[in-house]
């Protein structure tokens, strides 16, 4: 067991309009990205509640990626600056009790990104590999 | 304290309010009172409460207004208190025009057990000005701390909770009839100490909105450290949206409307 590779589950939330339809994009290209993330389709990243975020963590999560329109590019003109205010101000709470940066990460990825959904995915997960399991699911292991 | 209660018999014998929500000294012990014209002669035992025996007196007032929605009522306030009142307009729960504050100024002892960084009402009733606290030296212990330590220090105090929503129940600030924290989807149900994240889904909703009475800190019966995540929730709303929970220049919560531009930017990864 200890020498098997940590493969970490990523939790994403991409909203209908840019990231999934990005993702699509990806599929359809064949691009290859590792399949350590699960997607979640909302209808406006804006619509993702620090709930939500906290709520995937609890579960086991090791990494949360939330994807959404660029700003300026919103479905609904205006959701993503509600997403970006809430997940700014959550990721700095999460710091101060003692998550690693980068444990909830959010990109803007355009419909027409497919490539940069690939590469984000990639690198996100290759990011989480690195800072290992979640605090939270080692305590409860550790328990 | 005669300048206190003779304020408050004037307010009421004139009618300018139908009652005065304050302390009563009874029986030995400082409480919560609502003071009436038809019992005038209970001013005279009107007091200003120790700062370890306060109660949510903003939590009585709205529900007096409530039910009361016609009749105007003046309220003992401290400066975290006038903090409360100020959000809670703007959240619709009390009509400014509806409050009339009898303002107490804190002691320094209290301001600095509080690390208040505004002691004292805009109208002083009672007390003198004291020095405000700036700096919070509990956030800042925690802020120095390395991710694992202060990873490990919040979890000791979590796991710590009887998930008896003490802390909510307190609160000025807590008006929603419905609570995420009873949600089943959001918070496990059937287990104590609850989910991790219970707190934290706290803090989020404190946010901007909490007026640092330190009412939970005090009645949580874990000794759960609130009021830290707390300050640090408002600290880091000011530093992200420039907003000063409770002042009345501060305009509407940042939660409340999406904005004209998107003043932030994502986070490298």
């Amino acid at each position: 067991m200890a020498d098997k590779e940590f493969e970490p589950k990523i939790i994403g939330f991409f909203c209908n309009w840019c990231t999934y339809a990005g993702a699509d994009l990806a599929g359809v290209s064949r691009l290859q990205y590792p399949p350590n993330i699960r997607v979640i389709r909302v209808m406006c990243s804006g619509t993702v509640s620090p709930h939500h975020v906290l709520r995937a963590f609890q579960k086991g999560a090791d990494g949360v990626l939330i994807g959404g329109c660029h700003i300026g590019d919103c479905h609904y003109l205006r959701g993503n600056f509600m997403t970006i205010k809430r997940m700014r101000f959550l990721q700095d709470l999460l710091k101060f009790t003692g998550y690693e940066d980068g444990r909830l990460h959010l990109e803007w990825i355009s419909a027409a990104e497919g490539p940069k959904f690939a590469q984000v995915v990639r690198d996100y997960t290759e990011k989480i590999k690195q800072l290992g399991p979640s605090r939270l699911k080692r305590a409860a292991q550790a328990a | 304290m005669e300048k206190l209660r003779e304020k408050v018999r004037k307010l009421l014998a004139d009618g300018k309010v139908a009652g005065y929500v304050g302390y009563i000294f009874k029986d030995g012990h400082p409480l919560p009172h609502l003071f009436t014209k038809e019992r005038l002669e209970e001013v005279d035992r009107a007091i200003v409460a120790p700062g370890d025996a306060r109660y949510p007196l903003d939590k009585l007032l709205e529900q007096l207004a409530a039910r009361f929605p016609e009749a105007a009522f003046a309220v003992q306030v401290r400066g975290c208190d006038e903090r409360g009142l100020n959000e809670l307009y703007k959240w619709g729960q009390l009509d400014p025009e509806k409050v009339v504050m009898v303002g107490v100024a804190c002691p320094q002892d209290q301001a600095d057990y509080c690390e208040c960084p505004g002691p004292w009402a805009s109208v002083i009733d009672y007390g003198e000005k004291c020095a405000p606290v700036t700096q919070s030296k509990r956030v800042a212990r925690i802020d120095a701390l390395a991710g694992e330590e202060a990873f490990k220090e919040w979890q000791a105090h979590f796991a710590r909770c009887v998930k008896c929503y003490g802390c909510r129940d307190i609160c000025p600030m807590c008006f929603c009839k419905e609570c995420s924290l009873e949600h089943a989807d959001l918070i496990g149900t059937g287990i104590v100490p609850p989910d991790t994240t219970f707190q934290l889904v706290r803090a989020i909703h404190m946010a901007g909105r909490c007026i640092d009475c330190g009412l939970c800190e005090e009645n949580c019966p874990a000794d759960i450290p609130l009021r830290v995540l707390y300050k640090k929730g408002n600290a880091l709303v000011q530093a992200l949206f420039d907003y000063d929970t409770g002042s009345p220049a501060a305009g509407p919560s940042p939660w409340k409307f999406l904005g004209d531009e998107a003043t932030l930017e994502t986070k490298p990864m």
